[in-house]
């Protein structure tokens, strides 16, 4: 079991020292004297409540998008549009947020406002969804023109629909606001930190648990591993797929609550754009588990925050270079940990016969392994 | 023309932490055909696969007289890219060139048409691969080995995949290029083929090399001494497993009745043409045939994962409707368990755990995770996996035992199906060790005890023989012949090519 | 409307293809090799970058073309060492490199030209006749070197597939790893030289885009790396086609910009420039299903 541990952490560890390394680099390389460089990263982000807050809030979204990733990926799929579901649910949800009477008290108004978010993010999800389940189209392709789609159809709301000249939507109503955090951590004050943040950590373990122990989350996951024999053992393999999709721009669109919900107020054209794809890199670290997301997701968090404290000497692009290549490390890192420890076979006395067409892995294993 | 002398000394070879040789040593000498032979699981496959360095050689030394290219393999599952035509095939990895790297096919063409000529071994050269018939992508095979120069070559269950008469004119083949001075390797597990035909063996047990020698042309007047002492030696002393049918009431009545089943394929063949079939409750129902006749389609089409099946499935009296949908399916599943003949495709999930693979598809089925963890240990102790823990990832088994986590899961739920009526089972102990296999067979066995019916789809005439009550033959998507168990592999062969008089 | 029929039209979807045409061929390169590569967009733009700062430092277009294909190359090679030796999955090793070309073309552009958003104008190549007619205008298209260079591409890479030995033995290694590996080819090396071939042609593309724009701008490749890769897709997996189906899109480009100014002012807006995209999920949503895919894409000749 202490085996196990090892292997599943060694990889991270190992992805996280080779990026420290190469922070180190680009610091140097900018002329920055590398150990200076990273002190202001640390003192920016956990050095002081204000950029622990900050970390947090920077993390938020990335939970909830790193958890739509994952849950696409235990069915095979990648999930790479969550950008576009976002952007949409957000406006969406902004908009009807906007127009909810001032004097809806939050246990109404909030739920009104992530459910609706929630049915954009996944009807965004529903074409590369549908494509891929009945057209056998590959949802990467679909995903990005859908992305690129949304990303036509937002300035157009803006100026055609709504003929505003501004870019950002009313204000939305107080009930649907998220709190800050600094109403119970006073010294969190002035960062942008909210509600939201606990409640996408409740929301991540709430998923992860139901995907392990529920009938739909675990066909979900067998449908990602061999579709033939759950299609042959009368599961509806397409219908999981959906579902896994689904659920996926759902879960990707609730981060509207930490930006526009719980930090602005409204939504502007651009608010949380970036969190689709650090999404990948959360599900990549976070190496299927609740807790790997969290913590996943806190450290690109730091990542983020770090690249603005830095940002005077070192480009706060630097962190995007990082997140990169963080996704590499940490999958050369897992496959090579997963080789050199092998498969643990079975102390069985029949040799058994080499295969001679090895069946090919699944997406959603070997994406991780 | 003089082929390469082998010496293949002590090797062992490991795929992660299981022998698939602990040690074998043998020598292959030109001028007559040398029949490695062998249980499934013994290491045959892969003592020719460790001798041209396909295979993880842990220890030992392999020496090859005029070095690695001197030797070609023809292995058990093609080697050819099946969008290309034969002679891109042929040519791979040996391309004539003129300048700049351009394919001289003008030149490849000549060539293959010269060896031909000379080997008697004939390939439409301009048919794409995919289109050619089994027995022609063999003669491919070897005919690239012979291209590329190698003077030796080594065969995986060459006739496996032929009828007997196909497996007779390549056995001709290969002793005329023995003669010529070739070195030929041949696995099998078709002890007439090595009695009639080769020259000298060797038999492997559990990793091991156990016996090798050459066959005197005086001890073939004499088969059945021959075939004794070739198989203790396989066996090892171990008597070979005894199963047989339960008895089968007179009176029992059809459980299944197929009619003129049809399929038509992408391609516009009719892989199944016609197909008709009874089997009574009770009954084991065995179908013979060469691969590729339309066996896989039937037990697909029994599934209910053949939508563009015509004919009828009467099942108890009752026709079964057409699937259209899962929930269609799920019905049918109530009433038919089937396993499919590839289980790494269609029937195991290698990156879950065995305890998922037992439930797969029951999850709407089974009450509270109690009563799920309960079917699972049943299951397990009920089938001996090993080792018995449901946690345990299935892709860490032994093909034995990850075959009894698929045969397991459909016989103890259709068992328990209230609705049951039969069971079809692909290939179901293909690549297993003979322990499982002969705990399958006593399952089967017992679910026919129980009243089901049961239609066992197998390439292994010893496997029908021990388990079925009548043998039905398939040949070009339609039974072709009834037979009695004791009929002789002769007249069964016979049949299986589709002769009239068989 | 008479300019929707012009050779102004022509030129402009002529020029407007070419680079989704070379990432296309670069697609067709590495999947036909059985590497899947979804990395296309990041080449592009880092070919489009390096193109840009090499010709700014040394006011040879055809260095920075040089370096452009050199760098091309090297990130293409890149995704092969970690999909081919190192085992990682395509899909994620594509992302990855696209992200990872985005921001370092960023940080580039901050660490070179302290900018966020674009380079100083360049001196590209300058070839053709002047004026504004469409007759000079497709001229000076057909006359650009980086253009000739992707023409090559196109033409060659159908015959170099079916005719040479080079190309039987790529196509050998994306229809069947294993039985490629059992002839004594190493798929590895098929695969990595056939990436090199997908990296150069697509960073290509990436040239034509900067040297057109004249500068670089931060994420200018703006998804034609993945309508180029929907073309491969389209079009069966097959070079001519590919190109065929990127001048395609070069056409219905052309023709938004042409009608965007006059649509602009009507309700559909904006909406105009979803055209491409959405004419792309409509061929993808109807064509057949995966027709012509390379049997071992993604799949590789050993555990």
């Amino acid at each position: 079991m202490n085996d196990k541990r090892v292997r599943a952490l060694l990889p991270i560890v190992l992805a996280i020292a080779g990026g420290i390394l190469l922070f180190n680099l680009i610091a140097f390389a900018f002329g920055e004297a590398p150990a200076s460089a990273l002190r202001v990263a640390f003192e920016g982000t956990w050095g002081t409540p204000y950029g622990f807050g900050q970390v947090l809030f920077k993390a938020t979204p990335l939970l909830f998008t790193g958890l739509a990733f994952e849950v696409a990926l235990r069915a095979g799929l990648f999930n790479i549009g969550a950008e576009g579901q976002l952007a949409l649910a957000s406006l969406v949800g902004a908009l009807v947020a906007a127009n909810l009477p001032a004097s809806l008290p939050m246990p109404i108004a909030l739920p009104i406002v992530l459910a609706v978010a929630a049915a954009v993010g996944a009807l965004v999800a529903f074409v590369p969804a549908i494509l891929r389940a009945r057209r056998g189209v590959h949802e990467i392709i679909t995903a990005i023109m859908v992305n690129r789609i949304v990303d036509a159809i937002l300035p157009w709301t803006f100026s055609t629909v709504l003929g505003s000249t501004s870019l950002r939507t009313a204000d939305i109503a107080p009930g649907a606001a998220l709190p800050r955090l600094d109403r119970v951590v006073p010294s969190f004050a002035g960062s942008a930190a909210s509600f939201a943040f606990p409640l996408a950590v409740v929301i991540v373990f709430a998923a992860m648990s139901l995907l392990d122990r529920t009938r739909p989350g675990r066909e979900i996951r067998w449908v990602g591993l061999r579709p033939e024999a759950c299609r042959a053992e009368g599961i509806d393999v397409e219908r999981r797929m959906l579902l896994a999709m689904l659920l996926s721009g759902a879960l990707a669109a609730l981060a509207v609550s930490s930006t526009a919900l719980g930090y602005k107020g409204y939504y502007e054209l651009g608010l949380g754009a970036g969190a689709g794809w650090s999404g990948i890199a959360v599900a990549m670290l976070g190496r299927g588990k609740a807790i790997g997301i969290v913590l996943a997701a806190i450290f690109l968090g730091t990542l983020e925050q770090a690249g603005l404290a830095v940002n005077a000497r070192v480009p706060k692009e630097a962190m995007d270079v990082l997140e990169a290549t963080l996704i590499v490390l940490v999958a050369v890192a897992s496959r090579v940990a997963s080789k050199r420890t092998g498969v643990v076979q079975a102390a069985d006395p029949e040799p058994e016969p080499p295969r001679d067409n090895p069946a090919p892995t699944p997406a959603s294993e070997e994406a991780r392994s | 023309m003089r082929g390469p002398v082998m010496k293949i000394e002590d090797i062992a070879v490991r795929y992660g932490d299981c022998w698939s040789i602990r040690s074998a040593t043998i020598t292959l000498e030109p001028g007559v055909i040398h029949a490695i032979l062998g249980e499934n699981g013994a290491g045959k496959s892969t003592l020719l696969k460790a001798a041209v360095g396909f295979a993880p050689r842990v220890a030992g030394t392999v020496r090859i007289e005029g070095g690695a290219g001197a030797i070609g393999m023809v292995h058990q599952h093609f080697m050819l890219v099946s969008a290309f035509t034969a002679l891109e095939n042929l040519v791979l990895g040996n391309e004539p060139t003129g300048s700049f790297g351009r394919l001289d096919l003008a030149k490849a063409r000549r060539e293959a048409e010269a060896l031909m000529e000379k080997t008697g071994l004939r390939v439409n050269l301009d048919a794409r691969t995919s289109e050619l018939a089994v027995g022609e992508r063999q003669r491919l095979e070897i005919l690239r080995v012979l291209y590329r120069g190698a003077r030796a070559i080594l065969l995986d269950e060459p006739t496996a995949v032929l009828s007997p008469l196909e497996a007779e004119e390549l056995y001709t083949t290969l002793g005329v290029l023995a003669e010529g001075g070739a070195t030929i390797a041949v696995v099998t597990h078709r002890m007439d083929e090595v009695i009639r035909f080769a020259g000298h063996v060797t038999i492997m047990r559990r990793g091991r090399t156990v016996l090798s020698r050459p066959i005197a042309a005086e001890e073939r007047s004499d088969p059945k001494r021959l075939e004794d002492v070739l198989t203790r030696a396989i066996m090892g002393g171990e008597p070979p497993p005894e199963t047989s049918p339960p008895a089968l009431a007179q009176d029992a009545k059809v459980a299944l009745s197929i009619e003129d089943l049809v399929l038509v394929d992408a391609g516009g063949k009719r892989v199944l043409d016609g197909l008709s079939l009874t089997v009574k409750k009770g009954e084991i129902v065995g179908i013979a045939g060469i691969e590729g006749n339309g066996q896989r389609e039937l037990v697909r089409a029994a599934a209910g994962l053949e939508p563009g099946v015509a004919g009828s499935i009467v099942l108890d009296g009752a026709r079964l409707p057409a699937v259209r949908s899962t929930e269609d399916l799920r019905k049918r599943r109530r009433a038919i368990a089937v396993v499919h003949e590839d289980r790494h495709a269609d029937g195991l999930m290698l990156d879950a755990s065995v305890g998922d693979n037992l439930v797969l598809g029951e999850l709407g089925e089974i009450d509270g995770p109690g009563a799920e963890a309960a079917l699972i240990t049943r299951r397990i102790e009920r089938f001996g996996v090993y080792p018995p823990e449901p946690a345990r990832r299935a892709g860490e088994l032994s093909g034995g035992n990850q075959q009894k986590v698929v045969v397991g899961r459909a016989l103890d739920r259709i068992e328990a199906s209230p609705e049951r009526a039969l069971v079809v089972l692909g290939q179901p102990t293909r690549g297993v060790d003979v322990g499982a296999a002969s705990t399958i067979h006593g399952a089967i066995v017992k679910a026919a005890e129980k009243g089901l019916a049961v239609l066992v789809v197998s390439a292994d005439l010893g496997e029908l023989r021990r388990l079925s009550h009548r043998i039905l033959v398939i040949h070009r998507g339609r039974i072709v012949a009834e037979l009695p168990p004791t009929t002789s592999d002769d007249v069964i062969g016979r049949a299986m090519l589709g002769m009239e008089d068989a | 409307m008479s300019s929707i029929f012009s050779l102004t039209m022509l030129a402009e979807s002529i020029r407007i293809a070419v680079p989704y045409a070379c990432a296309a061929i670069g697609g067709v390169w590495a999947e036909r090799a059985g590497v899947i590569q979804i990395g296309l967009e990041g080449i592009l733009l880092t070919g489009a970058f390096t193109a840009v700062s090499v010709t700014h430092a040394t006011h040879s277009p055809t260095l920075g073309l040089v370096a452009a294909i050199g760098a091309g190359i090297a990130l293409s090679l890149g995704h092969g060492q970690l999909t081919e030796r190192a085992r990682v999955h395509a899909v994620i090793s594509g992302i990855a490199l696209n992200l990872l070309a985005l921001a370092a073309t960023r940080m580039g552009l901050r660490a070179l030209y302290d900018s966020a958003s674009n380079s100083p104008g360049i001196e590209a190549y300058r070839f053709g006749p002047t004026g504004a007619t469409g007759g000079a205008m497709l001229l000076r298209v057909l006359a650009d070197p980086v253009f000739f260079c992707a023409l090559a591409a196109v033409a060659a890479t159908p015959f170099v597939l079916r005719n040479t030995r080079f190309g039987l033995r790529v196509r050998a290694a994306g229809e069947n790893p294993v039985a490629t590996a059992s002839v004594g080819i190493s798929v590895t090396r098929v695969r990595l030289s056939a990436l090199a071939v997908s990296g150069a042609i697509c960073a290509l593309g990436g040239a034509h885009l900067a040297y057109d724009q004249q500068r670089f701008e931060s994420g200018m490749s703006a998804g034609r790396g993945f309508i180029a890769l929907a073309a491969v897709v389209v079009s069966g997996w097959r070079a001519g086609r590919a190109a065929l189906a990127c001048l395609a899109f070069g056409v219905l480009e052309a023709l938004q910009i042409t009608l965007q100014d006059e649509v602009r002012k009507t309700a559909v807006g904006d909406l105009i420039q979803t055209l491409p995209y959405v004419a792309t999920l409509l061929v993808l949503a109807l064509a057949p299903r995966r027709a012509g895919a390379p049997e071992g894409l993604g799949k590789h000749a050993a555990e």
